[in-house]
């Protein structure tokens, strides 16, 4: 297992606004994450919290802030965008895989494509990290013949090929049937244990309690409250995060 | 002038159209190859955020949907051929490379923004450019879409080159009018094109159904 969180500040978000058209769909948010450190961003659903994530990557463009992934600053260029997603892992909620592609070359696409990394060694690692995620045997199938579970493992290895240093999650367990959603977060837990920095958001909070280092807690595009996970689920100090754990839990 | 048929003449004058269908063919293939070539430039050209490339491409596909494929013809033809002259055959492929180009666009179109639009977030973020995405993610998956309407708008093609007899060119129809024209035979000479016609036809709607078999493996 690797040490855990350092002081290396891997993303920080300063001040960040976003609208969509009237509506305020990120004012004001700032938050720092950790090396190693898995946050996860909890709260009703619109407020904000995809639109946070996909601005970390730069799927969405912020309006106003800054954001910094491991000291560099997020600038307007497309190269620069390109470089940095190489850095930023994603899992979308609809997990994304490309049909035309077997679930290897769903893999090796990343390294091959955009690394230019030989064929051989990428497969390699390919292979290895569906040994990682439990599809070794699925390695020749096609995304349409696998469940959804295994699907979203696909995906996050295809992320991982690209040698990430943090994992962004959109709800990576909203679109599967019940009885897949915890081999899809068993994954997640052995990557926080290997000290992967994730930000997670996601409505599972027994995975929330068990393996976030920290979690934000998002209404109506603010931040409400951050903190250890006991203490948020526990001992909540702000109305709205009762009102919202009052809801779920 | 009352004159039975005589259906032999279809099987002794057959091969005597070989160089008509020959003809035909090359003028098919080259106005399809032309045709999907423009068709996939003014189809990224519409998709494009940038007017200096949708608002030309959408005239240019308003124009040529909107006029008829024989006055497309006759244009570049006898229109241009005034200034500056061309063949009957470069200018049969130019006027229906052009004309199909526009539908060709359209087909691209509506199959590269069928296609998720997760697709493509996936593709930018694993770090690949625009371009990038597009010919690994995006196109392979509209083609294969798009390919049951190409399919059709190559057939479509195939029988528009007998527009081009309106411009000298010898293909399949005006071979049987000029040789029907000689004994008054119209009618077998007009079958032995028709069957032409539908061999050209059929094979492609084959060819086509095969590709789109083979792509599906992914599907299941």
């Amino acid at each position: 297992m690797m040490t855990k969180k350092t002081n290396k500040k891997m993303v920080e978000i300063r001040d960040l606004h976003k609208y969509f058209g009237e509506l305020h769909v990120l004012d004001n948010i700032s938050l720092q994450v950790f090396e190693g450190e898995v946050v996860v961003i909890i709260g009703a659903s619109g407020s904000g919290k995809s639109t946070l994530l996909r601005c970390i990557n730069r799927l969405e463009k912020a309006d106003k802030g800054e954001i910094f992934i491991s000291g560099h600053r997020l600038i307007n260029k497309e190269s620069y965008i390109n470089k940095l997603r190489q850095e930023v892992g994603m899992v979308f909620q609809h997990f994304n895989l490309f049909p035309h592609m077997s679930v290897l070359k769903n893999v090796m696409e990343g390294p091959v494509q955009v690394k230019n990394f030989p064929k051989e060694e990428v497969k390699r690692e390919a292979l290895e990290l569906l040994v990682q995620v439990g599809l070794e045997d699925k390695a020749n199938n096609y995304p349409a013949q696998l469940s959804g579970g295994q699907k979203q493992r696909v995906a996050i290895a295809r992320a991982l090929a690209m040698k990430p240093q943090i994992m962004l999650f959109d709800e990576p367990t909203s679109a599967l049937d019940p009885e897949l959603v915890g081999e899809v977060l068993a994954v997640m837990n052995d990557l926080a244990k290997n000290g992967m920095t994730m930000i997670v958001v996601t409505h599972e909070m027994g995975f929330a309690r068990e393996v976030a280092d920290r979690i934000v807690f998002m209404d109506e595009g603010k931040i409400i409250e951050t903190g250890k996970a006991e203490d948020i689920f526990d001992n909540p100090q702000n109305p709205r995060t009762k009102d919202f754990l009052g809801k779920i839990l | 002038m009352f004159m039975p048929y005589d259906f032999s003449i279809i099987i002794k004058e057959f091969p005597v159209f070989i160089p008509a269908a020959i003809l035909t063919l090359e003028l098919a293939l080259s106005s399809i190859l032309l045709g999907t070539g423009i068709g996939l430039f003014v189809s990224f050209a519409r998709i494009s955020k940038s007017k200096v490339f949708n608002i030309p491409a959408s005239i240019y596909i308003t124009i040529i949907r909107g006029t008829p494929i024989l006055l497309q013809l006759f244009i570049i033809y006898y229109g241009i051929t005034s200034l500056l002259l061309i063949d009957p055959f470069p200018a049969a492929v130019i006027a229906f490379g052009v004309h199909n180009g526009a539908y060709i666009a359209e087909i691209f179109r509506g199959a590269i923004q069928s296609i998720d639009k997760g697709q493509m977030e996936a593709a930018r973020s694993l770090g690949m450019t625009y371009p990038k995405a597009m010919r690994r993610i995006i196109l392979p998956q509209a083609i294969k879409r798009a390919l049951p309407a190409l399919g059709n708008q190559f057939i479509i093609t195939i029988k528009d080159t007998s527009l081009a007899s309106a411009i000298t060119i010898r293909e399949l129809l005006l071979k049987s009018q000029q040789l029907g024209s000689s004994n008054f035979r119209f009618m077998e000479y007009f079958i032995i094109a028709g069957i032409y016609y539908l061999t050209f036809t059929a094979t492609f709607s084959y060819l086509v159904h095969k590709v789109e078999s083979y792509l599906a493996v992914s599907d299941h």
